[in-house]
């Protein structure tokens, strides 16, 4: 029973620190604020009580008020919010911005469950989803996962919903951020402490809001590594769920060859901008403008790719909706064309059968649509 | 209530200001004679009758609400079934309570008398608030019994447009329609002030709830446009669906932007708190200042906070979407200016507390009610400055630390502040007085009540529990049950409220025109006033509350009359 024997809800992380240090230093100054409003109070209401409780005139002094503790009152509170503002501004930029080199975690929500896509390509499902998920986890009914993070170690979660607005937050690490469909959002966690956390949707989404749950376990690096390695699975539920099938970059590239992406942006051929380490530079747009190539805008670009066209290029590629690319096909893509190297761009040959059962390393050929969707 | 009963007559409406002590209640009995009135004080009882019934069923369903968390898995309700009640009961407490209280009652019957004035400036434009407020909620009451709205009163798109959510047209439809009432009622209000003020009643001695209504219309007339764009959108875009042709504003399926949504919603909804709460601000300078004899200490500072908390009011709304998404920057932005408006709500509290310093302090129902009010906002107001810092926002925004900071201050502010002031008007509007005892026991109740229901929810939003949840783990299942219980100690005193108000009615002794030896001009009116309020326009000679020099505003001794 936390709740009743603590007052501190658990520190996991970071984050959870940071913020608990700005909450307890706001129940502080309150509190001293607060205490002498109501000391005033009671002190008054006692001194200067009629003793027979009585309604009507009393002689009383007229005192109409005092520029100078009108003064005091509005700027001391001013200083003391606006130092409020200060060291929350302060956390709130250490959450918004992660290390650069964080490995990015995408979390994709749904009603009512979170799909978990690490970079490696592990999957974890959290929260149940009690119509149809059969396609997602291979069963119908209750199925809980566990989200794994290593201890130490900072993650970028970068997630996105398939449906309603969604908020992904977990209470021990004093972190969420909502789900928003149609773009991304980011935040990111420090874990400090290993042990078994709650996930909870946060914003309301509908009937079983309160099942869009799930846990995060936190582990020492080591178990982390086994774990992705797919020799370490913790729950007996994920066992078989959870190994290795290719990392996400990977499975974006059998996505870019399935969807015929390769079509148009190759090398041989080009009608349409070579995707090679594009990722975070300027890309100027027709019309004079520009916008840096972030998540959002490669995603932007593949649903409605004719809102913001590239300089030089004619608006010809098509429009890939959630019917065509569901959001996670949309992270693994996104994924793929921030690995590409320069040269990485596969050759277009269409003469060439796809390879069966295509390794992880990529290679010279494409693979074929067979591979199909995992 | 009146000696004189002349039930053949039926001209309220062109009945001369004849001397006499023909009160508004008893000009005229026929049912008509209430439905077709114009007289501001009949309108202000209409809008009362039915805010009551109002409040007893979102209070019922807060109640449905609370038994139902009981259980960590929930006791009665099945998830729709709460995500019913929890919607009904924001939608009603807000649309059909919160926001047209105290400007509907308070703001209808008192603002003409207070300034001085015989009626509104729009008389036929006041009945008719009522009569588009109530076709409001006719469409608010049909969704309900459709089936409900299960969006959560904010509404947030996508969810509340996909095609399934049917009522949820007829529901904002509804709220829609009641924003007009809201602008006919902050327009006749602002033109009430500006317009039909007494001779030598001039800005500066106008009584602090007349500033207070002044700032709450301006609000209206301004914000509720907004509103009322934004609830068209959102009935376009579900409506289209419906039909088969969609069209895509907030839907990012049909490439509209979720978030714009939001935007628009809080540009309304944040200065709707201050729609709520100001006039309730304007009630507590009245109360306090009578239970103290005292002069409001910083008149000039208290009025000018309420026009400074309008406008701030106004550039605040994107706090509330602190995680949403919004950028970087937007959110610094808004956090310092979420900030700024923090200044004048402690600017009050400093001066009501100030204004107690030295007074003559008698402790009636409307000064307990006023003072818990001080104590109840006070924990309102300062854990608003949790949830504009950002960095305790990320982790506090969207669990029961929000719903207990604004239960603090729309309940135990405005609810205690309008019960305040049905106390402190009660013998004025109806010229018949309560039960000293049972009052002071019912305030008494109520806020131990309040603060009993909702101090435990700050504990369980720090542990993480997000709002909304008909079930929680269980290790949290002790913080609510605590809550649930305060719920019945407030119910108590509701019921006790309810009882001794109605009494009082037909066995409360006979109240004069002057019960609490007040200052205010409606005070030196009969109690109930005549249906034209003065017989002869009331010459103002000095300010609102001249306690110590023992004066009415006319320049009469104030002494219980």
């Amino acid at each position: 029973m936390i709740l009743q024997s603590t007052i501190m809800p658990e520190q996991a992380s970071e984050m959870a620190w940071h913020v608990d240090n700005l909450i307890w230093f706001i129940t502080g100054v309150c509190g001293v604020v607060g205490l002498g409003v109501y000391v005033a109070m009671l002190v008054f209401c006692i001194q200067y009580r009629r003793p027979d409780d009585r309604i009507g005139p009393a002689p009383t002094p007229r005192i109409l008020g005092s520029h100078k503790l009108e003064l005091i009152w509005s700027v001391i509170p001013l200083f003391i919010f606006l130092g409020f503002f200060a060291w929350g501004a302060y956390v709130y930029n250490m959450a918004l911005h992660p290390p650069e080199d964080a490995p990015e975690i995408y979390v994709v929500g749904k009603q009512w469950m979170w799909k978990v896509q690490y970079p490696g390509g592990q999957r974890v499902i959290l929260g149940q989803n009690a119509l149809t998920f059969a396609d997602d986890v291979g069963g119908a009914g209750y199925f809980e996962g566990l989200m794994v993070l290593p201890v130490g170690r900072p993650v970028k979660i970068v997630t996105t919903s398939e449906d309603v607005i969604h908020d992904f937050g977990v209470p021990a690490f004093r972190q969420k951020i909502d789900v928003v469909p149609g773009r991304y959002t980011t935040t990111w966690y420090l874990p400090t402490k290993t042990g078994t956390y709650d996930v909870f949707c946060d914003q309301y989404c509908g009937t079983n809001h309160s099942l869009m749950v799930g846990k995060l376990v936190v582990v020492e690096p080591a178990e982390y590594d086994a774990w992705l390695a797919g020799t370490w699975r913790p729950g007996p539920a994920n066992r078989d769920k959870t190994g290795v099938d290719g990392s996400l970059a990977h499975q974006g590239r059998q996505l870019f060859m399935k969807l015929n992406c390769i079509g148009c942006h190759n090398v041989q051929n080009s009608k349409a901008p070579v995707l090679e380490e594009i990722y975070g530079t300027r890309r100027p747009l027709k019309g004079g403008t520009s916008v840096v190539a972030d998540d959002n805008y490669l995603r932007e670009s593949i649903r409605r790719p004719r809102e913001k066209v590239r300089e030089g290029w004619e608006p010809i590629m098509p429009h890939f909706d959630a019917a065509k690319a569901s959001e996670e096909d949309l992270i693994k893509v996104i994924a793929y064309i921030k690995s590409l190297k320069k040269g990485d761009t596969p050759k277009r040959n269409e003469d060439t059968p796809a390879p069966v059962g295509a390794e992880t390393e990529p290679k010279a050929g494409p693979t074929s649509a067979g591979e199909g969707k995992q | 209530m009146s000696a004189v009963i002349d039930p053949t007559t039926n001209h309220y409406e062109n009945t001369p200001p004849e001397a006499g002590p023909k009160s508004y209640l008893s000009d005229g009995y026929s049912i008509w004679s209430w439905l077709f009135t114009v007289d501001h004080k009949r309108i202000g009882v209409l809008y009362l009758v039915m805010l009551l019934i109002f409040f007893a069923v979102g209070g019922f369903l807060a109640g449905l609400i609370r038994l139902n968390l009981i259980q960590p898995s929930g006791s009665i309700l099945e998830n729709d079934q709460y995500n019913r009640v929890f919607t009904g009961h924001g939608v009603i407490m807000l649309f059909l309570f919160l926001i047209p209280a105290v400007p509907g009652v308070m703001g209808n019957f008192f603002v003409p008398i207070m300034v001085g004035a015989k009626d509104m400036a729009f008389p036929k434009l006041n009945i008719g608030s009522w009569y588009v407020w109530m076709i409001g909620a006719v469409f608010m009451v049909w969704a309900v019994l459709a089936g409900g709205i299960d969006t959560g009163w904010t509404l947030y798109p996508p969810y509340s447009t996909r095609s399934a959510h049917t009522n949820v047209v007829t529901g904002v439809f509804g709220a829609f329609i009641t924003g007009f009432s809201s602008i006919m009622t902050g327009l006749n209000i602002l033109v009430t002030i500006h317009r039909m003020r007494a001779p030598g009643m001039t800005w500066g001695r106008l009584p602090l709830f007349v500033w207070a209504m002044y700032a709450t219309s301006l609000i209206q007339l301004l914000a509720t446009p907004v509103l009322a764009m934004a609830l068209m959108l959102l009935m376009v875009e579900n409506g289209s669906q419906a039909l088969g042709m969609p069209i895509g504003i907030f839907d990012p399926a049909l490439d509209g932007d979720p978030v714009l949504f939001q935007h628009l919603f809080w540009f309304y909804s944040h200065p709707a708190v201050y729609i709520m709460i100001l006039p309730g601000m304007g009630i507590i300078s009245e109360i306090i200042t009578c239970f103290s004899r005292k002069n409001i200490f910083g008149y000039t500072a208290v009025a000018w906070s309420s026009v400074g908390i309008a406008i701030v009011g106004f550039l605040v709304w994107a706090h509330h979407m602190f995680v949403a998404g919004i950028s970087y920057y937007a959110a610094l932005l808004f956090s310092l200016l979420s900030m700024l408006v923090a200044v004048p709500s402690a600017i009050k509290v400093f001066n009501w507390v100030s204004t107690l310093y030295r007074g003559a302090i008698s402790f009636q129902a409307p000064m307990i009610f006023a003072l818990g009010f001080i104590v109840l906002f006070n924990v309102g107001g300062l854990t608003g400055l949790y949830l504009a810092t950002l960095g305790s926002d990320i982790h506090l925004h969207d669990t029961y630390f929000i719903v207990a900071h604004f239960h603090f201050v729309m309940v135990g502010g405005m609810v205690l502040a309008f019960l305040g002031g049905l106390h402190f008007w009660w013998p004025k509007m109806f010229g018949v007085m309560y039960s000293d005892f049972w009052s002071r026991m019912a305030a008494v109740l109520i806020i131990v009540g309040y603060a009993l229901t909702f101090m435990p929810q700050f504990w369980l939003g720090y542990h993480g529990m997000p709002r909304r949840y008909p079930n929680y783990p269980a290790d949290m299942q002790f913080l609510n049950v605590m809550s649930s219980a305060g719920y019945t100690v407030q119910l108590a005193g509701f019921l006790l409220i309810g009882t001794y108000l109605a009494l009082s009615l037909f066995l409360g002794k006979k109240a004069g025109p002057n019960p609490w030896a007040a200052t205010g001009l409606e005070w030196a009116v009969q109690s109930p006033p005549t249906t034209h309020n003065f017989e002869a326009t009331p010459r103002v000679v000095c300010g609102p509350y001249e306690y110590s020099l023992n004066l009415t505003q006319t320049g009469e001794t104030a002494d219980v009359r």
